[in-house]
């Protein structure tokens, strides 16, 4: 394990010009917590995962990731940039699994899993791929090690995706969306994946519109709308027993 | 006969019934001319098409298209990298090259290099501060060969820098992101993941410049750099018979870039399977998923 699986924000703020996209989030993910981020599209979900990954730049607010700013130093007086290699080393410790999977096309499922060790860490290419070989067997994908991103379905694109940010042995894991984009059949070979990792104790933040995953795995469930925070707490509450208006309006029309 | 076996017989519009016979008809003119008429004179034709001028011409030819599009590939693809870089400065400087290179005519530019002493007739080499120099002059420096090499390559690199520039956009920005989610270094990025994804679009762009390029060398005639044309030009200066040694040096064009044209189509067609492959990667789910359809 590399870092604390931690993540802490206190009013993070992120605008697109005049648009406020995150208007003012707090978080406090434990190691080895669950938190499931529901709320309708357009509701900040994904931009507060890809805030976590440094994909997109805050405007405000503390961001801190197994326990280290996130690509900044505090000063006296400010957050200063960290250099790109150091936002780098960081990024090392945080996997990320996209919506649209984002395989690298040229490289077979192996060579995607093994391209964050070797182009990364330096690790010697026979001990990664071994290692890529026994992630990938253990996403349910043993022997698919040969087959380009092409030949794989959707359901196995995603899987390999896992096994890709997991060969970085991250301590926090962020799914945006993971079975958005896979056809209804393939959508729970993904979250038994999801849920295995779970159970072996790795911090996820996994914004998604599965309500059963969700119910079933989260500690936490954070309900966003229009870049807020408007309801969280465990899933009996916050999916069972809702006390906010908004979160009973989007509860009534998804489930 | 069955009625399910008969062949069915689609019409024929009567506009391709006329474009036979207009096509049949030119043909046939251009063949009884290039027959009849004496002045092609075809026993020149034959008796220069093989001569050593005219092959070393060729060679040159093919030397300086191998070596314009060498440089001009390696040139323009740090051009592309600055063009794509986000530091302000160095992207406006490889925009302005891009303009300045393909806002004026390659012909020029080749005269301008050629005569380049005008503006620097010397240029020194040394170490600053140590007293070490090495002055050259650049009336020598500059042979008519040399200026070819460097007009072509630099024009050359601004075309390539253009197309290598839409093969990078080309490629899918949640690829960069998922570099940069592992930590990928800028050069690992652009090198492993960036080009290898640009390729299918500029190998096959790159292989009809190359094309072209084959045919640009003619402008350096005008250098007195003995190409193709110019060596057919040496002769015809002499002997006269103008008509028949551009139609030698027409010859080895056209069978040059026939040449390059079937090499250039088996690459069309494998990148094109490349692309349809690396299109399928991201199959969007044609059922809506239940929050975001609302």
């Amino acid at each position: 394990m590399n870092g604390d699986g931690t993540v802490y924000a206190r009013r993070l703020r992120k605008c697109y010009g005049d648009r406020v996209v995150l208007g003012s989030i707090d978080l406090d993910v434990r190691s080895g917590e669950i938190v499931c981020i529901i709320g309708p599209s357009g509701s900040g979900k994904s931009t507060l995962l890809r805030c976590i990954d440094g994909l997109e730049e805050v405007d405000r607010g503390i961001l801190r990731v197994n326990g280290e700013d996130l690509g900044f130093v505090e000063t006296d007086t400010a957050y200063r940039a960290l250099s790109r290699k150091e936002m780098a080393m960081q990024r090392t410790r945080i996997g990320m699994v996209f919506q649209q999977f984002n395989l690298f096309p040229n490289m077979t499922a192996r060579e995607n899993v093994m391209a964050g060790p070797v182009l990364v860490k330096g690790v010697a290419k026979k001990a990664a791929a071994s290692r890529a070989d026994s992630l990938l067997a253990d996403v349910g994908l043993a022997g698919h090690g040969d087959h380009y991103p092409w030949q794989l379905s959707g359901g196995q694109k995603q899987r390999v995706a896992i096994a890709r940010a997991l060969a970085m042995d991250p301590s926090v894991m962020l799914f945006d969306e993971p079975t958005s984009a896979l056809d209804p059949e393939r959508v729970g070979e993904v979250l038994a994946v999801m849920k295995g990792l779970a159970e072996r104790g790795m911090t996820m933040l996994v914004a998604t519109h599965e309500m059963g995953f969700a119910k079933e795995v989260a500690d936490t469930v954070l309900f966003m709308d229009g870049g807020l925070v408007v309801e969280q707490g465990p899933p009996t509450a916050v999916l069972g027993n809702p006390t906010e208006a908004r979160t009973q309006k989007f509860l009534e029309k998804v489930l | 006969m069955d009625a399910t076996d008969k062949p069915r017989l689609y019409r024929r519009g009567p506009l391709e019934y006329a474009a036979w016979a207009v096509c049949v008809l030119v043909a046939g003119g251009l063949a009884h001319t290039l027959v009849t008429n004496e002045n092609y004179q075809w026993n020149v034709v034959g008796q220069y098409f093989t001569a050593p001028t005219i092959l070393e011409g060729l060679r040159l030819t093919i030397v300086l298209t191998i070596l314009a599009m060498l440089f001009g590939g390696i040139l323009g693809m740090v051009i592309a990298v600055m063009r794509a870089s986000t530091v302000r400065p160095v992207q406006l400087l490889a925009s302005g090259y891009i303009t300045f290179f393909r806002g004026t005519p390659v012909l020029v530019q080749l005269i301008f290099w050629f005569n380049i002493a005008a503006l620097y007739p010397n240029i020194a080499v040394g170490i600053p501060f140590t007293g070490i120099s090495h002055a050259v002059d650049v009336n020598v420096l500059m042979s008519a060969t040399t200026a070819a090499i460097i007009g072509l390559s630099l024009n050359e690199a601004a075309y390539l820098a253009e197309i290598i520039r839409g093969g990078f956009a080309s490629v899918d920005k949640g690829q960069i992101e998922a570099a940069d989610s592992l930590g990928m270094s800028s050069r690992k990025k652009l090198f492993r993941v960036i080009i290898p994804q640009a390729m299918p679009t500029v190998v096959p762009a790159t292989g009809n410049q190359m094309i072209g390029m084959f045919k640009e060398t003619s402008l350096v005639s005008v250098l007195g750099v003995a190409e193709l044309l110019q060596s057919t030009q040496l002769i015809y200066a002499r002997t006269y018979q103008t008509i028949p040694l551009l139609i030698v040096a027409c010859l080895w064009y056209l069978i040059m870039t026939l040449a390059l044209s079937y090499p250039q189509s088996l690459i069309e067609k494998r990148y094109s399977l490349v692309r349809s492959r690396v299109s399928r990667e991201a199959p969007v789910d044609p059922v809506p998923m239940d929050g975001e359809a609302r």
